[in-house]
């Protein structure tokens, strides 16, 4: 029978050994396993909980367990020192070989950076935006911790074979990113629940356009769709990416041409505005002309949807002729110690602290309330992931969603604004 | 807390939310790091009266999208004392976090056509239907598979991992 990308890979990863299609439930084995700051506390508390009185007893595979201490580094409080000292601990005691320690950065980011992602393997992580693997043709997604317990003791975890979804994009690729625009175009179209539980295949014309960094923004980002995988198919900017970072073999996966999808949408990129979701909700969409002339007082850029290369070069390109608004903080927040480097090296840095803007050390901080908390009535509009109510501090502040260029054009005018009319020709 | 599903029958009266309520409402531990707080906090944002109101045996009903956002499970709403959610759908994360920690959660397509705020609904399991006590109105409930039923019945997957555990331990230490 004809299979989807997800039929495929959970066919190929089903213990009991036989094809799958959507609704079907199967134990699944883990190609691998990216388990952040949960591997500690809440890893020996579950255990014990089960009746492991001394932690878990053993991983399954020491070598495709990745340990990257993320959200918390530099530590910011002491009861964090604590906890990534217990994580050290667990890494220690349990012998899991690669442990990203030392080194902030968002744990998605880091593990394309540093090769631990292969085309057509299930990998699961305890942190929701896992999906962005997808990107290079990896069956990823977010579980949870008492998921993660199991996936470390056995390697294997239940599913239910999602549905697909085609998310056809056709269009010109404009000379900056619109990856945050189509997420939120698509949300605003056809609600945030439109891949609820399904896999996202995205395809068109667009694609072969997009860079790596746009598509990790659109795979990131399918879980604010409600999806389980959002993949794309893999091409030479695929291998490219990936032959550099890692030599351990692959078997991509190709839809049949005749796979069953439970939807299509199409969207032609030529014809979308700029885009923003609204406080408090990612589903809260309008054109970003709609809320044109709203005060702002923080502007940001950074996340595993918008923490790379390409979100910062635009921001810095267009502050080579602009200045930050007084009044207005502009954070900006590389995904990993290598974006930062990267940017680094193409000067970037010096451009945009040239120009007023602020960065902070690589890692979840930006999109939380860790660093760069708003006050009671302060509206910030941010390249993050999620704009709820408290995100950034007060439940008395707004956060708007939008791509880096709108950001940039707000942190320059002082107000949310069209990148076209603050910059003029792009 | 492991409890048969199968025999799962609750009746309490209903709180009931809108659509794309997010964990960020459900479980602020950002905010608010200890589970004492989080008891005060739980759904504030939405309905302030909430954490303060709600009685052990209540029901939460709520539109689509349950538990959007980032991975969290809702311990909490078990602290204080949800007997069970009943939800238009329920995002992923947050279905796989109920399962696996075993708290009662179900998909029922029209729920919130058949209950108001403040009414009485009886969810019956075994019969598969969730039930308005007042008018009698009745929708079905998504019923879920065998092995997922066992993990509730373990108290939740890591339960379910240390039962496997004892006993492969134990069949492997048997004499061959």
């Amino acid at each position: 029978m004809a299979q989807t990308m997800a039929e495929k890979l959970l066919s190929r990863n089903n213990l009991a050994g036989r094809p799958v299609s959507a609704g079907d439930f199967l134990e699944a084995r883990i190609d691998g396993a990216m388990c952040h700051y949960h591997a500690a506390d809440s890893m020996v508390e579950a255990a014990r909980q089960a009746g492991f009185k001394d932690g878990l007893p053993r991983v399954w595979d020491k070598d495709r367990i990745y340990v990257l201490l993320d959200h918390h580094q530099p530590t910011l409080t002491q009861k964090l020192a604590d906890e990534n000292a217990a994580v050290r601990r667990e890494v220690e005691r349990l012998g899991i070989r690669c442990f990203h320690d030392s080194e902030p950065g968002i744990a998605h980011q880091m593990m394309l950076d540093y090769g631990l992602v292969r085309p057509g393997e299930l990998v699961v992580g305890n942190d929701s935006h896992t999906l962005g693997y997808g990107c290079l043709n990896a069956g990823a997604t977010g579980i949870t911790r008492a998921d993660m317990f199991y996936v470390l003791l056995y390697g294997e975890l239940w599913f239910q074979v999602p549905e697909s979804i085609k998310v056809v994009l056709d269009g010109r690729q404009p000379n900056y990113p619109i990856a945050k625009d189509i997420i939120l175009y698509i949300a605003g179209q056809y609600g945030e629940d439109i891949a609820q539980s399904m896999s996202i295949e995205y395809s068109g014309s667009l694609v072969p356009q997009l860079s790596i960094d746009s598509r990790m923004c659109l795979s990131t980002h399918g879980v604010e769709l409600g999806a389980k995988f959002a993949m794309f198919e893999a091409d030479p900017a695929t291998s490219q990416f990936v032959k550099a970072r890692t030599d351990k073999p692959y078997e991509t996966l190709v839809p049949d041409a005749n796979a069953q999808y439970a939807k299509e949408v199409r969207i032609n990129v030529d014809e979308m505005p700029f885009m923003v979701s609204k406080p408090h909700q990612f589903g809260n969409i309008a054109p970003l002309d709609e809320v044109k002339g709203t005060r702002i007082h923080q502007a940001q850029i950074g996340s595993c949807a918008n923490g790379r290369f390409e979100d910062i070069e635009i921001a810095a390109r267009m502050l080579k002729k602009h200045k930050v608004a007084k009044g207005v903080r502009f954070i900006i927040s590389p995904a990993s110690q290598q974006v930062y480097l990267q940017c680094l090296k193409a000067g970037l840095v010096e451009t945009l602290i040239g120009a007023g803007a602020q960065f902070i050390t690589p890692g979840c901080g930006v999109c939380q309330p860790r660093v760069g908390f708003l006050s009671d009535g302060e509206v910030c509009i941010t390249a993050t992931t999620r704009n709820t109510r408290g995100r950034k501090g007060s439940t008395q502040a707004e956060v708007y969603l939008g791509g880096p260029l709108s950001v940039t054009a707000a942190a320059v005018a002082g107000e949310i604004a069209n990148p076209e009319e603050v910059f003029g020709g792009l | 807390m492991g409890f048969d599903i199968r025999k799962l029958k609750v009746r309490g009266r209903v709180w009931k939310f809108g659509d794309s309520i997010e964990t960020d409402a459900i479980n602020p531990y950002y905010r608010y790091p200890t589970m004492e707080e989080l008891k005060q906090h739980t759904m504030e944002v939405y309905r302030p009266e909430f954490p303060k109101e709600v009685k052990p045996g209540d029901i939460m009903v709520t539109g689509r999208n349950f538990g959007c956002g980032s991975s969290r499970p809702g311990l909490v709403l078990r602290e204080v004392g949800i007997a069970a959610i009943v939800a238009e759908s329920v995002s992923r994360l947050f279905l796989r976090n109920s399962i696996s920690r075993a708290i009662p959660i179900f998909v029922a397509p029209g729920v919130t056509g058949i209950v108001e705020d403040g009414g009485a609904l009886e969810v019956d399991y075994p019969k598969g239907v969730v039930v308005n006590a007042a008018s009698g109105a009745s929708v079905t409930i998504r019923k879920y598979p065998p092995a997922i039923e066992q993990i509730f019945e373990c108290g939740g997957l890591p339960e379910f991992a240390y039962e496997r555990y004892q006993r492969e331990a134990a069949l492997a230490a048997r004499p061959k």
